[in-house]
């Protein structure tokens, strides 16, 4: 810590106890032996991540969101990827009202997506919701998939391609050997991105939610609203752990200041 | 002259602006051609039509005779340098060499053969095993002519090689491609907006300006007789006087200044007023305003400091150039 900017190191140590101190809050109640979701925890117990982890609403939730955030990542990139190479490598006429208009879901507030996808094709054409659910994502992430594997690829020099061909490779192994390595890292960043951004979403799964079709943190939502033990805050310490995983994955391979640079590059 | 490539009628359009317009050129075999010029004249562009990167709006192309006007890049084998270098990143330095060699299939031992050839000839055999940017930028410009060279290119192109090296290093590298080109015997178009490396460098300098062709010839032929003033004044030559007998430019190291208002019989002889002294510690150039020509007319002298003759600003004097020294040209 730099003790020349005592502001600053203040400032940096509130910012640290404001926001690691309400989740060591729920991760010791979790561990608690009593019947309620109080501080601090009465004993010490995992028999509340048992608990969570044989709660069908819970686990079932569970499920869907990996399902749609995984499926919703992979689409958004299947999407997104091909569209950053247009906007940065190609003869695009537009550019920039493309870009903007990938861009947009971050700046239209979610619940009016969700309330328009749910008037048009659960009202209208009465689709199920899992499907309109995983359209939804989609859209949410198309913004990181553009964002970060773009910064990928305004940080790289677009001769690099023209070199390949050049020196005698045809377009496609000119991207395969050539722009796709360059373009990995930012791949993997806004795949990690996406699936966290989907996987917490709240509003716009409260919008597209059915009895059948629910992602955990809505189901989350409405357990909290009704009861009041602590298997809620031991099902949120099993996510904390996965996210920690994945984050140490993303730190070992490509570097957090990679990923998250990417967002401003 | 043996062609290697050529230029027919070529016009490349960008939306309303014409970058090239309607050039005819020929690059000669085994030879090192500059496009010389100011930015936006075109000379750029012309390469990369030439390299395949983009395709001419009319007009042919024939490489080694052969029309290559509608050939993606990667089927033309040619060689080419990037202003940026271009190197992959992600790959070593013998990788990139190696990477045109892979594409063409070369057995193992002779890639490996021919890597080692490259970089030796660039000098740079002991850093095969680098990433790039761990290379000084003298030294990634190397890997870059290396990794052209290597896959025997039918021409070698290079785009504003030297633009982005210090003063020093860019002197050195002239003679150093010079030296490449003398020992491949290889076809070069170089890019460059610097008349001191064109002359330099060139056995054949093609001077260009807002999409057209100059004067192209070899670099004492375009350098002593320019055709027109924007070649003259692109060379340096400064000044320019309305005669009887049309338009004649005189280089600075050829014009006299005499103090006094006598003529002499001969050559140019013009009343003037010194305008500015700028001593230069070997040379000296003096600006003189014209008495005639209703004082448009700016001329400078450019002397040796030694012989320099003693004016200040406001005296007047006779400009004199021998009429040997004096070239017409085209306005």
């Amino acid at each position: 810590m730099n003790t020349r900017h005592p502001v600053a190191a203040t400032l940096a140590v509130a910012g640290y106890i404001v926001m690691i101190v309400p989740i060591l809050f729920v991760v010791a109640t979790a561990f608690t032996d009593g019947e309620t979701l109080s501080f601090p925890p009465r004993g010490f117990s995992v028999r509340w991540f048992g608990e969570a982890l044989s709660y069908q609403p819970f686990v079932g939730s569970l499920v869907t969101s990996l399902e749609i955030a995984l499926l919703a990542t992979v689409l958004a990139l299947a999407v997104g990827v091909p569209v950053t190479l247009a906007i940065h490598r190609g003869a695009l006429p537009g550019k920039g009202l493309v870009e903007n208009l990938f861009l947009s879901p971050l700046i239209v507030p979610e619940l009016v997506v969700g309330l328009a996808l749910f008037q048009q094709l659960i009202v209208t054409f009465r689709i199920d919701n899992w499907p309109v659910l995983l359209i939804g994502h989609t859209a949410l992430l198309l913004p990181y998939a553009v964002r970060v594997t773009g910064a990928a690829l305004a940080g790289s020099d677009a001769s690099l391609e023209e070199a390949a061909r050049g020196l005698g490779a045809s377009p496609m192994r000119a991207f395969w050997t050539i722009t796709m390595p360059l373009l990995r890292p930012g791949i993997f960043s806004a795949a990690l991105l996406s699936f966290i951004t989907s996987f917490n979403n709240v509003p716009l799964s409260l919008l597209l939610q059915s009895r059948k079709t629910q992602t955990l943190p809505v189901t989350m939502l409405d357990y909290v609203q009704q009861s009041y033990d602590p298997m809620v805050a031991a099902i949120s310490t099993i996510i904390l752990a996965a996210t920690i995983v994945i984050a140490v994955i993303a730190e070992r391979t490509v570097g957090f200041a990679k990923i998250f640079g990417g967002i401003n590059g | 002259m043996n062609a290697a490539a050529q230029f027919e009628n070529v016009t490349q359009v960008f939306g309303d602006f014409t970058a090239v317009d309607g050039i005819d050129m020929t690059i000669p075999a085994g030879k090192l051609t500059t496009l010389l010029g100011p930015s936006g004249c075109g000379k750029t562009t012309s390469l990369r039509m030439l390299a395949g990167y983009t395709r001419p709006t009319s007009g042919r192309i024939l490489i080694d005779g052969n029309d290559v006007t509608r050939t993606a890049p990667e089927k033309r084998g040619l060689g080419m340098v990037f202003q940026s270098y271009a190197l992959f990143p992600h790959m070593t330095v013998a990788e990139n060499v190696a990477y045109g060699l892979k594409l063409r299939r070369v057995p193992r031992p002779e890639r490996d053969a021919r890597v080692a050839e490259s970089l030796e000839l660039v000098g740079l055999g002991h850093l095969a095993s680098r990433k790039p940017r761990a290379l000084s930028g003298g030294q990634q410009q190397r890997v870059a002519l290396a990794r052209a060279i290597a896959i025997r290119p039918r021409l070698l192109l290079l785009d504003e090689p030297l633009s982005n090296l210090d003063a020093r290093l860019r002197v050195q590298m002239r003679a150093e491609i010079r030296r490449i080109q003398a020992e491949t015997g290889l076809t070069v178009v170089l890019v460059t907006h610097d008349q001191d490396e064109a002359l330099e460098m060139s056995d054949e300098m093609i001077l260009m300006r807002a999409g057209k062709i100059m004067q192209q010839g070899a670099p004492a032929d375009v350098f002593g007789s320019p055709k027109n003033r924007f070649v003259a004044d692109f060379l340096g030559y400064e000044n320019f006087v309305q005669t009887v007998s049309g338009l004649v430019t005189v280089r600075p190291e050829h014009v006299e200044i005499v103090p006094g208002t006598t003529a002499p019989a001969t050559g140019l002889a013009l009343p003037a007023v010194v305008t500015d002294v700028a001593y230069r510690g070997v040379d000296q150039i003096i600006t003189v305003t014209s008495r005639d020509q209703n004082g448009q007319v700016t001329l400078m002298s450019d002397v040796r400091a030694d012989d320099a003759p003693r004016v200040a600003i406001g005296d007047d004097v006779i400009v004199t150039a021998p009429e040997s020294r004096l070239i017409s040209i085209e306005n």
